[in-house]
């Protein structure tokens, strides 16, 4: 078998890698920017303390655990629900957790005059957050978020133990029919990286479109400069 | 008329007392400058003009009404009011014409081109309409503080309080900013402003109140509170300034 018909079989599953990683992704990023706004703008002790333990609680809980808690668990409950949601509330909402402490340290990063200048014009607390924190906190986030979207890259795997025919499920049935294993495993290494460049590029673009003169990695071009 | 008159205001953080009872009166169209060593409680007073800070005690009447306690409308208060902070405060995200359109068309509900319009008027008075497309990351000292003014003068304010505007620009760039307080001065903008800079106090203003201690202690002619006058801490503070290059 050549290495490039090994290729074209395992990219089969690239569909499902990335359908794996978006959803997961868009999940983690709805639940950190969630978390980390309602912490900001109603940061009464009780919500506080509920949030940081949220995030703390699903931090430390390894993600195939949560999965198998989720897939296998919830239909003892009555609950069924697909391979693919699965992975949004376990993966994703794991991917939430690390994101809502990016978001907090980037919302620190803000600087503290300018929310003062935007009350003392009367803009309320929400205004504020939606057209001074937020804009500037997701320019900030940035490096965090390409971390973060990279683990929920890597961890995609594990949606292949629930069913899903991505690329490491593809690799595994073909290593099973064929046992050239190393290279299919070299093959599905060359697939992540390939995918892991896509995202790369994407988040790269997005960046760029949103570039400000002073902030984030242009900010620090200029001074280099 | 009086536009702010403050009575017996107090201010305490935790054990510190940074206000003791502050009397003061701010007429309309009037430039009021407020002097005194650093702690004094000079930006802390601003501040509770507007209720960034919250006073403990005393009475604020602006235009004849109350102004502290549970019952005000504090946001309404607050557009009433424009500030100007030391650091600039321009929101580095948006450009100089957003910068000054943002809270026209959030809070006076004003569409985007008429927002730009008012913008773009006010910029020009202040110079800055060149520089409507840039970034604060590109603008000089002086220029942040122009776009900070054209900002404040947008929203239409009653009064414009101005937190030690000068600190963060060398001379000739403060010199610029007195320029543009004596111009606004001429046109009936009223004015409250808190330095610790004589040239800039001399500069835009003949009376000056003094704050010591979180107690106005003189209300003078700056000439006067400049030549040994009898309280110590304000002959301090003058030598002190004379001094420093």
């Amino acid at each position: 078998m050549r290495f490039s018909e090994t290729l074209l079989q395992l990219s089969s599953g690239v569909g499902y890698t990335a359908l794996v990683t978006v959803t997961c992704c868009a999940t983690a990023l709805a639940v950190g920017l969630f978390t980390a706004a309602i912490r900001r703008v109603f940061p009464l002790p009780g919500i506080v303390r509920v949030i940081d333990l949220f995030t703390f609680v699903f931090r430390s809980v390894p993600v195939l655990v949560l999965l198998f808690l989720v897939y296998f668990g919830l239909p003892e409950a009555g609950i069924r629900i697909s391979p693919l949601v699965a992975m949004m509330c376990s993966l994703g909402i794991i991917a939430g957790a690390y994101l809502c402490e990016v978001f907090r340290g980037a919302l620190d990063a803000v600087d503290a005059t300018e929310i003062m200048a935007a009350q003392a014009m009367g803009l309320s607390r929400r205004q504020v957050f939606v057209h001074i924190e937020l804009p500037q906190m997701l320019r900030f986030s940035v490096p965090g978020m390409v971390n973060e979207f990279t683990n929920v890259l890597k961890y995609s795997p594990f949606a292949y133990t629930v069913g899903i025919p991505e690329i490491t499920k593809q690799a595994l049935a073909l290593s099973a029919a064929t046992l050239h294993g190393v290279e299919i495993y070299l093959a599905t290494g060359i697939l992540y990286f390939l995918v892991y460049r896509l995202l790369l590029v994407g988040v790269r673009q997005l960046e760029h479109r949103f570039q400000v003169p002073g902030i984030g990695a242009a900010h620090l071009q200029e001074q280099s400069i | 008329m009086a536009l702010f008159e403050i009575r017996s205001l107090r201010k305490q953080f935790n054990d510190h007392q940074v206000l003791k009872g502050v009397d003061l009166d701010v007429m309309e169209g009037e430039v009021k400058v407020v002097m005194g060593p650093s702690g004094c409680g000079k930006s802390t007073l601003l501040r509770c003009l507007n209720r960034l800070v919250e006073p403990c005690a005393g009475s604020i009447r602006f235009r004849g009404e109350e102004v502290t306690g549970s019952g005000v409308n504090v946001r309404a208060l607050r557009q009433q009011i424009g500030f100007l902070f030391q650091q600039f405060a321009l929101y580095r995200h948006l450009t100089v014409l957003d910068n000054t359109t943002l809270a026209l068309r959030k809070l006076k509900g004003m569409k985007k081109q008429d927002a730009a319009e008012r913008a773009l008027h006010e910029l020009d008075r202040l110079d800055m309409a060149g520089h409507a497309h840039k970034h604060p990351a590109h603008l000089s000292g002086g220029q942040k503080q122009r776009v900070a003014l054209a900002r404040a003068l947008a929203m239409d304010p009653a009064v414009i309080l101005l937190d030690e505007p000068t600190s963060a620009l060398d001379p000739v760039m403060a010199r610029e900013v007195a320029q543009l307080i004596r111009k606004l001065h001429s046109e009936r903008v009223t004015m409250l402003c808190v330095t610790h800079d004589v040239e800039f106090a001399s500069a835009i203003a003949e009376r000056v109140t003094f704050l010591n201690q979180g107690l106005v202690q003189a209300e003078e002619r700056l000439c006067v509170l400049q030549n040994n006058h009898e309280h110590p801490a304000i002959r301090e503070f003058f030598m002190t300034e004379k001094r420093t290059p």
